[in-house]
Order: structure tokens, then sequence, then C-alpha cells
């Protein structure tokens, strides 16, 4: 439980790391990071005339010197958030890293409480009562006793 | 565990159960819309969707709301990179040219560059007005998967009488949509 707990802290630590921008990113990072908006997948995935397009204008962007976070911010400009393959891990975007992560969290949380709070509940129990019938425990002696003998 | 506290696990657990419902419920309603070359192949003629969309030159904007009624319209989705657009967008450019002043003419630039979208234009001599859709959103609407070029026929009562799916299907829809 408190390995779990420490893998979700490093990797929501790791979170804000991810959101730094790279002054000088390759295409090949972008091409995995961006959809082509016509086939479902990531550029690099794809041949597309409109995957094409957008290979071109981040080699020309690159070329240019622009960093990794301002060629996103341009695409999202003009596609909308939907380009991105992953959400952004800063402003909005971030609710899609959290969100899933806090539920996790907050999973783990009610079922340890619930399951130390069982175990403690059971501690205290009386041992449960048999309930045989006092007849048959009575029959049984007898047929112990005829046994024996 | 505490009447209270388990009250209250259960309330969650239930709550989330429903929230998932209701989520799921959404996504196939939203997902499962019909576009409007759906309803056509079905034999409908659907109400056009709307859109008011920035115009690709930069003067202003196209409501297709305030053009429908007045003239029937013929809609182009098309982006730069498409090559077969050349094509269509060149027999609707002559099309215009002809009919400009019964039909109004407009194209909506889908998922595409504007730099890339305005050069196209004036590489090809297109001189009915196109809008931008970078996004894709309405076409989106009117598509459930993205294919262009895409050419629609709107008669003068809004209603989407047809699509070019062949080259004999422009002179026809054009004079269907002309005469409604």
């Amino acid at each position: 439980m408190i390995r779990v707990v420490a893998v979700l802290a490093a990797a929501l630590a790791l979170v804000p790391a991810a959101a730094a921008c790279d002054a000088h990113p390759s295409q090949a990072k972008l091409e995995g990071d961006i959809m082509c908006p016509v086939c479902g997948t990531t550029l690099d995935q794809s041949e597309s005339p409109a995957a094409e397009q957008i290979k071109r204008v981040i080699a020309r962007d690159i070329a240019g010197g622009k960093s990794d976070c301002r060629i996103k911010d341009e695409l999202v400009a003009n596609y909308g958030e939907s380009i991105l393959a992953a959400p952004r891990s800063s402003g909005f975007g971030l609710l899609a890293w959290w969100v899933p992560l806090g539920g996790i969290l907050l999973a783990a949380a009610v079922v340890g409480v619930g399951a130390w709070r069982w175990s403690r509940g059971r501690e205290g129990e009386p041992a449960p009562a048999l309930g045989v019938d006092p007849a048959l425990e009575r029959r049984v002696d007898d047929e112990l006793r005829r046994y024996d003998a | 565990m505490a009447r209270p506290l388990r009250l209250g696990a259960e309330v969650l657990a239930v709550g989330l159960v429903v929230a998932l419902l209701a989520l799921l419920v959404w996504r196939v309603a939203h997902g499962s819309h019909q576009g409007v070359a759906q309803a056509l192949a079905k034999g409908n003629s659907p109400t056009a969707p709307s859109f008011d969309l920035p115009r690709l030159d930069g003067k202003g904007r196209i409501d297709l709301a305030s053009v429908l009624g007045r003239k029937p319209v013929v809609v182009d989705f098309w982006a730069s990179w498409c090559v077969p657009c050349i094509h269509e967008s060149r027999r609707l450019q002559r099309a215009h040219e002809r009919y400009g002043d019964r039909i109004a003419f407009i194209g909506v630039d889908a998922k595409d560059f504007a730099g890339d979208a305005r050069a196209w234009v004036r590489k090809y001599g297109i001189t009915y007005p196109s809008v931008r859709d970078g996004s894709g959103a309405v076409l989106d609407r009117w598509l459930s998967r993205t294919l262009l070029p895409s050419i629609f026929f709107i008669d003068r009562n809004g209603k989407v009488v047809g699509q070019l799916a062949a080259e004999e299907d422009l002179p026809r829809f054009l004079r269907q949509i002309s005469q409604s």
C-alpha cells in the first residue's frame, strides 16, 4: 500500500517536470506527441497528406528555432486541443493527469480504511456459539458410549 | 464500521455508479450522431447544420443561416493538403462563374493551415468565399469521418438535397437547387 502511494506520488512529482519546454525539440519527439487530424494516429504513424503537411510545418518551426511548447501552442490554436496526443501537463489539461491519480488514491484509502476497520471489529467479537441441539448432543453421546462398550 | 460512515460510503458508491452510467449514456448519445452524409444516404433531406465561421481572407465572417432562405447554397469542404480537392474546386469555380448570381458557393477549409489555404486559393484561382474550420468541428457535424472533398447542395428551404458523388451530379444538383 505504502509502495503504491509512493509510486503515485512520484508520478505526480514528475508531471511538472514534463511540462518544461524544450528549446531544441526533435522532429521525432514532436511527431509522437501530435495527432494526425484525419487518421486518428500520431504523426509518426501516418503518411497521409494532412500528416505530411503538419510534419513539414514542424520541421520548418524547429529550423526556425521555436520551442516544443510554442510549436504545440500554435498547432492547438489552429486545430484545437484534440491535436495533442496527450493532454497538456499545465493549466486545465493538468486535471486529466490529477483526477485519475486522485481517484486511485481515494479508492485505495477507502479500501484500506474499510479493511482496517473490518479486521479490528472482528478481533473484539465473541466466538460464535455452535448452536447444537441438546437432544441431538445427548443422542450422539449415547451412540458413542454404545460404540465404546 | 460506524453506521454514518458506512452510509456515507454507500451513498458515495451509488453516486459513482450513477455518474458512470450517465457518462456512458451521454457518450453513446453524442457518439452516434448522424451526419448529413448518413442522412442523405438513407434517402432523407436533413436541414443544413448551421455554421458561423471567419472568412479565410480575413474579411469578416459567413453565417450560413444568413444566406439560407435567400439563395440555394453549395457547400464545399476542402483542404490545401487534399489533392482531389483541386479538381473539384476548379469545377465549382466554373459553376460559380456561371450560376453565382443565383446560387451561393461557400468553401469550408477544414483541418488545415490558414497560410497554406490562402496560398492554395490564390494558386488555383478560386474566387468564391471560403471560411476557416481549423479544428474540423463543423466538418465533423456534416460528416462522421473526414473525407475531402465533400460537396453538399442546399435548396432555398435550407434542406440538404444531395452530396456530390460522381462527375454528373454537379449539373444535376445545380439545376435542382436553382429551381427550388
